[in-house]
């Protein structure tokens, strides 16, 4: 990369790690763009040369974690074992796990998930193939080890794990609920749903 | 009823009129009490009057909005066959009444993630009579034989909950319509319904 090409990256690289770490310590509505600038050592106006504004930078600062996360499931996913309930929680737990170090950028990138266009840099929660790709193996290799109904509608059955996997973080943000209580939560609602597609006996 | 107070509850009402309107076509950001006030043909000073913020003001719409939705579904009740009829009528009536305005949903629902103390004790105070509804009709599938006695009210509500929710993030709102919402709703209901169905085998 030419000279000027490497100082912009550097720059944009800057900006996402003060935006991240700004949004994660006082929360994204009270973050402002002249702090993000000032954090990062550079202008305002090098901010929005890279980003138009907040939002962009927080998308982008979660697509940028999309791959650490990623890592941490490969970690785990050959290593499954037991019912896939089990399985299931297991999963959860990592990413609850990941997201619970900057709880606050989760809950910030789920409230702009209400209002923002389908077109921003990072895929819309629950919709990153790979995450869900994953989820669909177990649940698979579920109905093929015979805890899961062969005629359960994955894509649905997911939808609503998901839906659930979302909306704890809302303990998180109003009661100050830590990962623990989210994971706990989550096991019994995994629970609830597979009761739903055991095998009829 | 005074004068005076007529004449203040007439300004109120043109005031939420007017600022539903404009959060709904704009959101909450780009919204200004300044356009509020002109839309509703009064000064700043009226908003003021009435209003301590426009965090207030916001406030007040979705107040205002969930009492119109808890009217509205006070004839989407009665004699349902079973529990899934009824909770989908329930669901179809709310996603009907809101199709009009579901910027303004998904704005509520934003703001009140982003921990906003009005918005947010607004949407929990609505979301607890919503509640209600739900409960009353999971406890009369439980009466009358349709669901075990061993159902975790509490978390199927919530659950339910969660997928009605799920719908209103990002475009799958704007890209489906109330119907096939449902649809895919009561398909979602069926499964955490399911393993709760008293056994008649």
């Amino acid at each position: 990369m030419a000279p000027r090409g490497e100082k912009r990256q550097a720059t944009r690289e800057r900006v996402l790690a003060a935006a991240r770490d700004l949004f994660d310590e006082v929360g994204y509505e009270a973050a402002t763009i002249r702090e993000v600038a000032g954090r990062a050592g550079v202008s305002v106006g090098s901010v929005f040369t890279g980003f138009a504004g907040k939002a962009e930078l927080l998308s982008q600062v979660m697509a940028d974690r999309v791959e650490a996360l990623q890592a941490e499931l490969e970690h785990v996913s050959p290593h499954l074992r037991g019912p896939t309930a089990d399985r299931l929680r297991s999963i959860m737990a990592v990413h609850y796990g990941f997201e619970a170090r900057r709880l606050k950028l989760f809950v910030a990138y789920v409230a702009c998930s209400f209002t923002w266009p389908a077109d921003g840099a990072v895929s819309p929660i629950g919709r990153n193939h790979r995450f869900r790709g994953l989820l669909v193996d177990v649940l698979k290799g579920g109905v093929e080890r015979g805890d899961v109904r062969a005629d359960v509608d994955i894509d649905l059955f997911i939808d609503t794990l998901l839906a659930a996997y979302v909306w704890n973080y809302r303990r998180a943000s109003q009661d100050g609920a830590d990962a623990q209580t989210l994971i706990a939560n989550m096991d019994r609602q995994i629970g609830l749903l597979f009761d739903g597609v055991a095998p009829r006996r | 009823m005074t004068r005076r107070a007529l004449a203040k509850q007439h300004t109120r009402r043109r005031l939420l009129d007017a600022a539903k309107r404009l959060f709904n076509e704009r959101g909450y950001e780009a919204a200004t009490v300044r356009d509020i006030a002109a839309a509703a043909g009064l000064s700043t000073g009226a908003v003021f009057a009435s209003f301590s913020d426009k965090a207030d003001l916001f406030g007040a719409v979705i107040q205002d909005d969930f009492e119109a939705l808890a009217h509205h579904l006070r004839g989407a009740g009665g004699a349902a066959a079973s529990t899934e009829t009824s909770l989908l009528a329930l669901f179809s009536a709310i996603y009907v009444y809101q199709r009009d305005h579901v910027p303004l949903v998904r704005a509520a629902i934003g703001y009140s993630w982003l921990g906003h103390p009005q918005a947010a004790a607004c949407v929990r105070g609505g979301v607890a009579r919503i509640f209600a509804l739900i409960d009353a009709v999971l406890r009369a599938g439980v009466a009358s034989g349709e669901l075990s006695r061993d159902l975790d009210v509490r978390l199927t509500i919530e659950m339910i909950w969660e997928c009605f929710m799920a719908n209103y993030r990002h475009a799958i709102f704007e890209s489906c319509d109330a119907e096939a919402l449902s649809a895919r709703l009561a398909a979602q209901i069926r499964i955490l319904l399911a393993g709760w169905r008293a056994e008649a085998a």
